[in-house]
This record gives C-alpha cells, sequence and structure tokens, in this order.
C-alpha cells in the first residue's frame, strides 16, 4: 500500500478512536436541559435539539448518539413512542389544509396529546436553497405547545426525502404521542415516505385519473390508506370512492394473497370539515397500539443499509454482508454502527495490503 | 362661412363647436381618525377637488374593530378607522351627500361600508336612489396583490352580487364594484395581464349574477352598464395608451358577444385611474413629480379611451404616506392639465394612427388568448384556488426585478445617474413625511366605547343573529347589514358573524416554484458565502419572511423569499397578516438563522416592539438577528436599531443579491458570537 494511503488510513483511525472516546462520555448538562425542557415542549430548545439531529458535523454526531443514548438509559423519564403517520400525495390534493383541519381536530378533543408535523419541501436543483410554504396553509394556534410545526427541505436526495428526517424521527418519537410527516409525493417519495413511517397515507383528489398514474408507477401497493379529499359534494365522492376501489381491486391482482391486508379509504373535505373526524379516530386507534421494537429496529437498519451503499456502494454492501454478525454492528446507538463500520472498512483497507 | 363639420372639432347636440368637461379630480384620503378626515375632505373639496375617495384604515378594511389587539398599531395609519355608524356620521358632517361623489377603497367590507353610507343617507332624510359614488370590492385582486380579504373565493363573490342585486334596484348610481388592474400592475402585471386578468374578474362577476338569475334582460343590461374599473397607468405611456383603447374595444367585445348587449351606452368602458406608484423612487424623489406628469398622459390624452375620474399619488409616495401639501401638489398638476391646456378641445387624436391601431391589435390578440386560457381552466375562482393568476404575477415581478438588477430596465436614479445634487424638498424639519398623532387613536376608541354604550345591545345582537341567518339562507344580506348599521353594530361584529359562516381565507402564496434570472458576480459571491457556511456548520441557512400586520402588500417579501431561495437560503415564507406572536413561534420552531420582516404601513415601531418582546420573553433575543423592509422613513432608522434591528432595506436596496450578501454577514456575524 502507498505510504500516503497508510497514513490517511491510520489518520482515520485515531479521529475514529478519538469519536469513540468523546462518544462515550456523559451528555452535557446543557443538552440535559435542554432535553427536559423538550420534554416539557417549549418550542426552541426542540427546536435547537431537532437542529443536532439535522446539522452535519463532527460535534452533532457526537451529541445526537449522546442524547439517544442518554433517552434510552432513561425509560422512565422519557417513555412516549410516537406513532409516525407519512402523508403524501401529489400538489393540489389539499394535504397541508387537511393535516391541518386534523391537527386542530385532535387537539381540540384530547387535552393531553402532542402532536409533531415535519413538513417537507423539494430542494431547487439550481440554487440548492428551498422554499419552505406549508406553514401558510393553516391558521395553527399560537402558544400552544402540544403543537410543534417543522419545515424541512428535501435536499437533493434522489428518493425525495433526506436521511436527516429520519434522524428526527428518532428524537421526537421521544417528545411526541404523534409525528405527521408531510412530503409532495411524485414517484420515489411515497416509497420512501413508507419506510419513514409506521403508516402511509396517500391524498388524492376525486376522480382526478391520478389512480392510473399510481397504478403504473406501482404505487397503489405501498399506502395503508387512502384519503380521497376535496369532497365538498357527496356525488363526487361517492364516485371517486368506487373508482378507487375498483382500481385497488385491479392492483391487487398482482399482490401476495397471503398479504391480504386490507386497506383503508377516508373521503374527505378540509375546507368543509367533513371526514375529519373519523380519520383522527382512526389516527387515535393507531396511536394506542404501540408501535413494536421490532419495526424499529428494522427501520434504522434500514437506513444504515441505505448510508453504507450511499457512501460506499455495493462493494461496501459486500464488505457489510460478511460482518453481519459483528456485535458492535447490531448494538448501540446509530451513531456507534456507523462509526464501527468505519473502523472495519479501515482494518479492511489495511489487511489488504 | 362653411357648414362642413371639421375633424378636429368637437361638436355638441346642437352642433355647436364645444369641449369637453374635465374628468372627476380625485385624492385619495383619509387618516389618523374621522374628525381629522372630515377636516380634510372639506378642505380638499374647497380647493376644487370634486368627487371623495376614501380611504380606511387597514383593521377596518380587514373587518376589525379599533380595539382588536391585531387593530391596535395600525388604527388611522393608512386611512381612517371607522367602527360604527357614529363614526361614518362624524367623517361626513357638513358634506352634501346628494351632491357628493364618493369612492370607498374597501373590499372584504365593502357590504358594510356600502350598509352604513345607506343607514347614513336614511337617517339624514337623503333620499338613497340619488346616491353617487363606488365601492371598490374586487375581492380576485385582493387575493392576487392587495391581501385585504377575509372569506373563502366563493363567499366573497356572493357578496358582490349581493351588492349588484341591492344596488341595481334601490341606489342606481352606484358602481357596486370597481373592477381593479391597478394593484396588479403594482404587482408587477404586464400590460396582458392586466387586461387579461381584470376582465376575467368582470366576466367571473358577470357569469355569477347572471346564474342568480335576479334580473330581466333590461336590468341585467343596465347592470352589465355599471360595471367599472380602477385602472393604472405606467411610464410606457404610448404602450398604456394602446392598452386603454385595447380595453375599451374588448369590453364593447365582450359585453355584446358573451352577454348580448345590445344598448352601447351600456358596453362603454368606463373607468377611473390611479398611476403607477411602484415605479415612483426613493432616491432622487423630485423625478417622480415628472413621472407621475408622465404617466397621467396614457389616460387623458386619447379621447375615446379618457378615464372618468384621476386619482395622483404624491411625489414622495416611497418615503411614507403623504402631507396634505403633498397631495395639493399633485392636484394642481390636473387642474393645470385640464384647464392650461386645450387637450379638452379635440376629438379623438390617434383615430386612425396605423402605429396604435396595430400595437392594440397585438394587445387584444394577446389578452384575449390568457382570457380563454383562464376561462378554460375553470374560470376565475378556480385560477384563485390554485394559484395560477398569483404564480403569474410573481413571475413577472421577478422578471421585472431581474431586469432591474441586470439594468436591462432603466429607473433615472436609481440604477443609472445616481449622483447628483440633494434635494431641497426633503430637508424639512419633519423630513418630508407625514407621521400620525398617536393620542388620536385614543379618540376613536373612546368614540367606539361610548357607540357600545349608548346603543340598545337587544336591537344590535338581534340584527346580528338576522344577518348570520342571511348568509347561511342565501338570502341577500343588505337589507341585514344596514338593520346592523343602525343598530349601532360594530365592524368587527358585523365582520366577525360572516366569519363564523364562511369561514377565513389563506390563498397560495404563489412564490413556489419561483426564481430569478439573474447570473451576476454578486450572486456567485453570495453562493460562495452560502456554501462555506454549509461546510462549517453542517446545514443549509435558514430564514423566515413574514409581514406582520394586517398591511397585504405582499410584492417586497415575495421578491426578497424568491431571491433568498435563488441565492441558496432555505426559506420559510410566512405570508401575510401574521402577529409578532406568530413569526416568532415561527422563527423558534424552525430555529432560523435570521428573522426578515416586511412593512410599509407606518406601524414599524409598534410592530417591532411587539416582535422583540415576543423574542425576550423565548430567551431568544440576542440569538436570532431580524432584519426589517419596506417604506420605513430613514429619520426612525436608529431608534430601531437601538432597539436591535440588524439592517433595515428600502425600495433603495432593489438589488436583490446585494441585499442577500448584507444578510448572509449579518448570519455570519451571529454565528461567531
Amino acid at each position: 500500500m502507498s505510504k500516503n494511503l497508510s497514513k490517511q488510513i491510520a489518520n482515520q483511525k485515531s479521529e475514529q478512536e478519538v469519536l469513540l472516546s468523546s462518544m462515550n462520555e456523559a451528555l452535557p448538562n446543557k443538552l440535559v436541559e435542554l432535553l427536559f425542557k423538550a420534554k416539557m415542549h417549549e418550542k426552541w430548545p426542540i427546536a435547537q435539539l431537532i437542529s443536532i439531529f439535522e446539522r452535519n458535523t463532527t460535534d452533532n454526531l457526537i451529541a445526537r448518539h449522546q442524547i439517544i443514548s442518554y433517552l434510552n438509559h432513561h425509560p422512565g423519564k422519557f417513555n412516549k413512542q410516537a406513532m409516525v403517520l407519512g402523508i403524501t400525495g401529489t400538489p393540489g390534493a389539499g394535504k397541508s389544509s387537511l393535516i391541518g383541519e386534523v391537527c386542530l381536530s385532535l387537539l381540540k378533543d384530547n387535552a393531553n396529546i402532542s402532536i409533531a408535523v415535519l413538513a417537507i419541501d423539494p430542494s431547487s436543483h439550481d440554487s440548492g436553497g428551498a422554499l419552505l410554504g406549508d406553514r401558510t396553509r393553516v391558521i395553527f394556534p399560537v402558544k400552544d405547545n402540544r403543537l410543534f410545526f417543522r419545515s424541512q427541505a428535501s435536499q437533493l436526495d434522489l428518493g425525495g426525502m433526506s436521511k436527516r428526517t429520519f434522524h428526527v424521527t428518532r428524537l421526537l418519537r421521544k417528545l411526541f404521542d404523534v409525528i405527521i410527516i408531510e412530503t409532495v409525493g411524485i414517484g420515489q417519495s411515497e416509497i420512501e415516505v413508507q419506510r419513514l413511517s409506521d403508516h402511509t397515507c396517500l391524498v388524492m383528489q376525486p376522480l382526478a385519473g391520478d389512480q392510473v398514474q399510481f397504478m403504473k408507477a406501482g404505487i397503489m401497493e405501498v399506502p395503508d390508506t387512502f384519503i380521497i379529499n376535496k369532497c365538498d359534494e357527496d356525488a363526487l365522492a361517492k364516485k371517486s370512492l368506487h373508482l378507487l376501489k375498483s382500481s385497488l381491486k385491479l392492483a391487487s391482482i398482482y399482490v401476495d394473497h397471503q398479504e391480504a391486508k386490507k386497506k383503508n379509504i377516508f373521503l374527505t373535505s378540509a375546507i368543509k370539515r367533513k371526514g375529519i373526524d373519523e380519520f383522527c379516530q382512526f389516527i387515535l386507534e393507531q396511536i394506542h397500539e404501540k408501535v413494536c421494537q421490532n419495526r424499529l429496529n428494522q427501520q434504522e437498519s434500514y437506513f444504515l443499509h441505505k448510508w453504507v451503499k450511499h457512501a460506499y456502494g455495493e462493494f461496501g454492501m459486500a464488505v457489510f454482508e460478511h460482518h453481519s454478525k459483528d456485535e458492535q454492528l447490531c448494538t448501540g446507538t446509530l451513531e456507534q454502527k456507523e462509526l464501527r463500520y468505519k473502523q472495519i472498512i479501515a482494518d479492511f483497507l489495511t489487511h489488504i495490503n | 362661412m362653411s357648414d362642413e363639420k371639421k375633424a378636429h372639432h368637437i361638436y355638441d347636440k346642437e352642433g355647436k363647436v364645444g369641449q369637453d368637461r374635465p374628468w372627476i379630480f380625485r385624492t385619495y384620503a383619509g387618516h389618523t381618525n374621522v374628525w381629522a378626515s372630515n377636516e380634510l375632505y372639506r378642505n380638499n373639496l374647497a380647493k376644487g377637488q370634486t368627487g371623495l375617495s376614501i380611504a380606511m384604515d387597514l383593521p377596518t378594511q380587514c373587518g376589525y374593530s379599533s380595539d382588536h389587539d391585531i387593530a391596535k398599531p395600525e388604527i388611522g395609519k393608512v386611512g381612517v378607522p371607522i367602527n360604527s355608524l357614529d363614526d361614518m356620521l362624524v367623517l361626513f358632517d357638513n358634506i352634501p351627500l346628494e351632491e357628493m361623489n364618493t369612492s370607498m377603497t374597501i373590499n372584504g367590507t365593502s357590504m358594510w361600508l356600502l350598509s352604513l353610507y345607506v343607514a347614513m343617507a336614511e337617517e339624514r332624510g337623503v333620499d338613497i336612489s340619488k346616491l353617487k359614488g363606488t365601492t371598490q370590492n374586487d375581492l380576485i385582486k385582493e387575493y392576487l396583490a392587495r391581501g385585504t380579504y377575509i372569506f373563502p373565493p366563493e363567499d366573497s363573490i356572493r357578496i358582490i352580487v349581493d351588492m349588484y342585486e341591492y344596488c341595481l334596484h334601490n341606489i342606481p348610481s352606484w358602481n357596486a364594484s370597481n373592477i381593479c388592474s391597478y394593484h396588479l400592475q403594482e404587482a408587477g402585471a404586464t400590460p396582458v395581464q392586466e387586461l387579461a386578468f381584470a376582465l376575467t374578474t368582470a366576466i367571473t362577476i358577470l357569469d355569477a349574477i347572471k346564474e342568480r338569475d335576479c334580473f330581466d334582460e333590461e336590468e341585467f343590461e343596465r347592470c352589465v352598464g355599471r360595471i367599472s374599473y380602477f385602472v393604472n397607468a405606467g411610464m410606457r405611456f404610448v404602450e398604456e395608451t394602446c392598452k386603454m383603447r385595447a380595453f375599451g374595444e374588448m369590453w364593447d367585445e365582450i359585453t355584446s358577444d358573451r352577454y348580448g348587449v345590445k344598448n352601447p351606452k351600456f358596453r362603454r368602458f368606463r373607468y377611473g385611474v390611479q398611476v403607477n406608484s411602484l415605479g415612483l423612487t426613493e432616491e432622487q424623489p423630485e423625478n417622480n413629480a415628472w413621472r407621475i406628469l408622465i404617466e397621467t398622459l396614457g389616460v387623458t390624452l386619447s379621447r375615446n379611451a379618457r378615464c372618468r375620474a384621476l386619482q395622483l399619488p404624491a411625489w414622495n409616495e416611497a418615503l411614507s404616506l403623504p402631507r396634505p401639501w403633498d397631495q395639493q401638489w399633485s392636484l394642481r398638476l390636473q387642474q393645470v392639465m385640464a384647464y392650461e391646456t386645450d387637450l379638452l378641445e379635440y376629438p379623438d387624436l390617434f383615430e386612425g394612427s396605423l402605429v396604435i391601431e396595430s400595437k392594440v391589435k397585438e394587445l387584444k390578440e394577446q389578452a384575449f388568448a390568457e382570457i380563454n386560457k383562464i376561462l378554460e381552466m375553470g374560470g376565475g375562482v378556480e385560477a384563485i384556488k390554485t394559484g395560477y393568476m398569483k404564480s403569474s404575477l410573481v413571475a413577472s415581478q421577478g422578471a421585472r426585478m431581474s431586469k432591474l438588477i441586470k439594468g436591462e430596465q432603466i429607473v433615472v436614479g436609481k440604477n443609472k445617474w445616481t449622483d447628483g445634487i440633494e434635494s431641497p424638498l426633503v430637508s424639512d424639519s419633519d423630513g418630508g413625511i407625514f407621521s400620525v398623532d398617536a393620542e388620536a387613536a385614543q379618540k376613536t376608541i373612546d368614540a367606539l366605547n361610548k357607540t357600545k354604550e349608548n346603543r340598545d345591545p337587544a336591537r344590535a345582537e338581534a340584527s346580528l343573529k338576522k344577518l348570520a341567518e342571511a348568509a347561511k339562507s342565501g338570502t341577500n344580506m343588505m337589507e341585514a347589514s344596514i338593520e346592523c348599521a343602525k343598530a349601532r353594530v360594530t365592524t368587527g361584529e358585523w365582520s366577525d358573524t360572516l366569519r363564523e359562516v364562511f369561514g377565513e381565507f389563506r390563498p397560495p402564496t404563489g412564490v413556489e416554484g419561483q426564481s430569478l434570472s439573474i447570473e451576476s458576480e454578486t450572486l456567485s459571491h453570495v453562493r460562495e458565502k452560502i456554501e462555506k457556511f454549509i461546510e462549517t456548520h453542517g446545514y443549509r441557512p435558514r430564514m423566515v419572511v413574514g409581514k406582520p400586520g394586517l398591511d397585504g402588500h405582499s410584492n417586497g417579501a415575495e421578491m426578497i423569499a424568491v431571491a433568498a431561495r435563488h441565492a441558496g437560503f432555505d426559506v420559510i415564507y410566512f405570508g401575510i397578516r401574521l402577529s409578532a406572536t406568530d413569526i416568532v413561534q415561527s422563527a423558534l420552531e424552525e430555529n432560523v438563522d435570521v428573522i426578515g420582516i416586511s412593512l410599509l404601513s407606518g406601524s414599524h415601531n409598534e410592530i417591532i416592539d411587539q416582535l422583540f418582546d415576543e423574542l425576550e420573553s423565548n430567551g431568544a433575543k440576542d440569538s436570532i438577528p431580524v432584519i426589517l423592509g419596506g417604506i420605513i422613513p430613514a429619520p426612525d432608522f436608529q431608534a430601531l436599531k437601538d432597539k436591535g434591528v440588524k439592517r433595515i432595506f428600502t425600495p433603495k436596496d432593489f438589488d436583490l443579491m446585494a441585499v442577500m450578501n448584507e444578510i448572509m454577514d449579518v448570519i455570519n456575524v451571529q454565528k461567531s458570537q
């Protein structure tokens, strides 16, 4: 191996050791304070913590690990496990207004509920910037700490969803009862939302012909729930329901018969406030069926794999598979696992010499 | 002496050579409170003004009484506050209603203001069928450019139709609405867009009236004849002249083809004008006097397309609200033009001009194409709900800003010939700027409380109940509103009752997907700064942009949002009609690096105080920098900076990328602390 490469690997290894020891330090008091304020749903502390999970620096990597470890080690104090509801659909389907009405309804009927909304908008391919406009759609209550709204740019992740969203849900799961993730769905995003959510909803306009497009893209199998919004008028609503049901029936020819999961369909109108109560009732039922650990592990595993593939390609995946029984790749926080993987790669490169 | 008629004379009915009467001179006026405004109106009428054009304050326009929290910083700033019939009586004290032609710039609450006017006439014993005037009442342009809408589009149209129905039967000389293209141009519309969107609005209203089927054929024709317009006239006065001729020809065609109106009198394009203020500059403001004169040409030169009423802005519009002297100076322009020139002695000067005809033809073709496009989309209401019209305007404004920044469009004193001798006109002790007397607001609130104390509570309650019933059942709401007025119901109460029934509306912002076509060195510079920021801090800088208070002139904020995204920021564009608390709450939740506030209603001091108080109570005052943009008088800068505002941008700072550069500097300074 060239001297240069050896040197690089050696540097990396020592960096990793430093990181590892930093990570093993206790969570700084300043952050512990923030965590407890966040538990009380104070807005700025939550926002600052979210930033730690969004912003890509070494310090934040360490902080993320420490925070997650702290949360895991204090299950008595942080016993929430939010249900993540993914809501997607084409622009114009009225997702934002619908989510607004749903939140207002849930807040009105449940004094103790807490909801976080993550609204994701696309980033510009030219400038990299983004216009995050989902806040404007609904008049939210002011100073009600039970509801927290955060906008995110999708960045230029091909999945239309950034890894940052996943990181943020890891944090928010411990602080809220429900997390609603809202994305513009065209193509890949629907599938990515499914990865991120415990339950996925597709919002459509009545009789807009979306169903045909979705069938073509093979997306009909993805959502657990379909919502036909803008059902201001009953006749139109009935027609759309019928059309959707027949499309689903057609699509299920290709679905594994054993997975005869029943899909839910809701008819809503955000403007006329119709159908909102039924959908809210459904959400409350989902919240009560606590998310199982298995599901959480699956999610984390998916994102770990995704990171490996993105950073190290097919080759990296092969190395990962080879070491799948490695204890440190199977336990600890995501940050620890990523660090462990980097160590494995570094060792591997040293050994191939 | 030959009896043959000459082409260059105007002949009256008896065949005698005569001349036209001048158009109506108006000044858009009103401020502080009803006592001060009443005095102003009586003075203006004495000076030779021939009609009243009433400016109401933002709370009145948006349906809030003066004692509402959101109203407090805005009472009397951009117009006169009107809370009840008692206020109306003071406003028109000693002004003869039978002789007056009163134009009210009111939209969301136009039915309420008309009800007040009618109730006042009835209480004074004036025959209401003699009343003359206009309520602006064009909600579509509110959704697009001005922001004083309240209810959703379908309900707004229903209110407009209610008023047309009532007016035709009861106040036949009243223009129930004034279709506005003025504000569209102020928001960046091109002449084709002005033509197309304004005429689409007219079609939307007439279609709705037809649908209600409340008029017979003869009444409907008269109703069409009542449609009047409020148009803009910009610096490109030749094109503007052609645009006005195009308006006349297109309206004639639409009324006869689409609506079958037979009487040519009812197919005439009737319009009033205020000339363009968007193009008036803060730099070398004295040039604006020339600009205003030039803009007047487009709507006066061509007799066949001459305005019926003209309002001129003042030379110092870009600095702050004009003082009475400034308005007087603009009024004099009209008087000089009408009485010292020979313009009114001639028939139309452009008839038969090949150049004019060709340009008019082109404008008509393009405008008709756009109208048909919108009608195919489902019509005006649909185009509002989907954001099509709004996005088109934002795109035009973006294109205009790009041209200004690149220097492709020249504005003297702004991007060319920027050096020169300082104007003596702004060196007055008041800095050439008008400010509102803060104690005057208290008089308004005291009067409001007195009204509420003295009225019969049972009558007021009953009238509101009847109003709600009419609203729900689809009955015409005018009668119920007039009864509310007589019962001394307040502006806030009337509006809240209807809010309950119709709901409040939030239209699309039109900024999604927009970008600017600038590729300049400054842009590269900013993008570099942002890349560096991302490398250091691991994320893209975030900005929240919003307009606190009731003012809805959102172009500036929209352009900033679009420019920021173009530079590479993640922008949370929050829109209009926000409270300081709304803005701070979102700034906190989004953990932004800077808060951008846009204001031009004169209430910046109060609102900045509210904003900093809110930040302070959340412990964030020193952590998130605040920058301010809009119409802010220079004398106020220091006080604002002392309070903590980091930068203040005004229309002078038209190079948006330079603005973005400065914002990045503010952010970087904050980070280093």
